[in-house]
């Protein structure tokens, strides 16, 4: 079963993060990725990098269902005031 | 015709269009059910779905289509605009409500 560990590692390993944050039941995850590579993204694209750093597990099905926040610090600094 | 080509004329025939597992009325997935809450809460009730689970087809074309591996996927005026998490931000935002409301007219 994944675990919100192991999905933590996988975008760290895919993605220059400032942050990674994963919670979760091994079916349904929610994560907080903080990453500068968002700035001057849209929402769509900034999950797009999600996606693509966890290689195909999404579309494999081997990670269910993955919630997630993508913020650049300087979002993650305003959000936590 | 190609998958690609129906999700074409899908998304740009269709002012709303959203895929979701199951039906508006009866959705089969808590985020499918949340997509079709926050359109309604938007003030949107007719607009076009498709089903995913019905049409194995379908459900892998719209990932590959829009670059997106999950389901709902919602698109206004032929243009993806995300799935259930970004709803929900743009929705709390009230740009949501904003597109929608310029893409659909009133009354």
């Amino acid at each position: 079963m994944v675990r919100p560990e192991d999905i933590q590692a996988w975008i760290e390993s895919g993605l220059p993060c400032e942050r990674v944050e994963v919670a979760g039941d091994g079916a349904h995850f929610e994560a907080l990725i903080v990453s500068a590579g968002f700035d001057g993204k849209s929402r769509v694209q900034r999950q797009q990098m999600v996606y693509k750093a966890l290689g195909g597990r999404m579309e494999r099905g081997e990670i269910h269902a993955l919630s997630m926040r993508t913020l650049t610090p300087q979002e993650w600094q305003a959000q936590r005031g | 015709m190609d998958i690609k080509d129906r999700i074409h004329q899908q998304v740009t025939g269709h002012r709303v269009a959203l895929y979701m597992k199951g039906t508006p009325r009866f959705p089969q997935c808590g985020f499918s059910a949340t997509a079709v809450q926050i359109l309604k809460h938007c003030g949107v009730t007719d607009f076009f779905s498709a089903n995913v689970l019905e049409d194995a087809d379908l459900r892998q074309g719209v990932k590959e289509y829009a670059n997106w591996p999950t389901i709902p996927q919602l698109y206004i005026n032929g243009e993806f605009v995300g799935g259930c998490d970004i709803m929900k931000e743009m929705y709390h935002s009230g740009e949501l409500k904003k597109l929608l409301e310029a893409a659909v007219p009133a009354g």
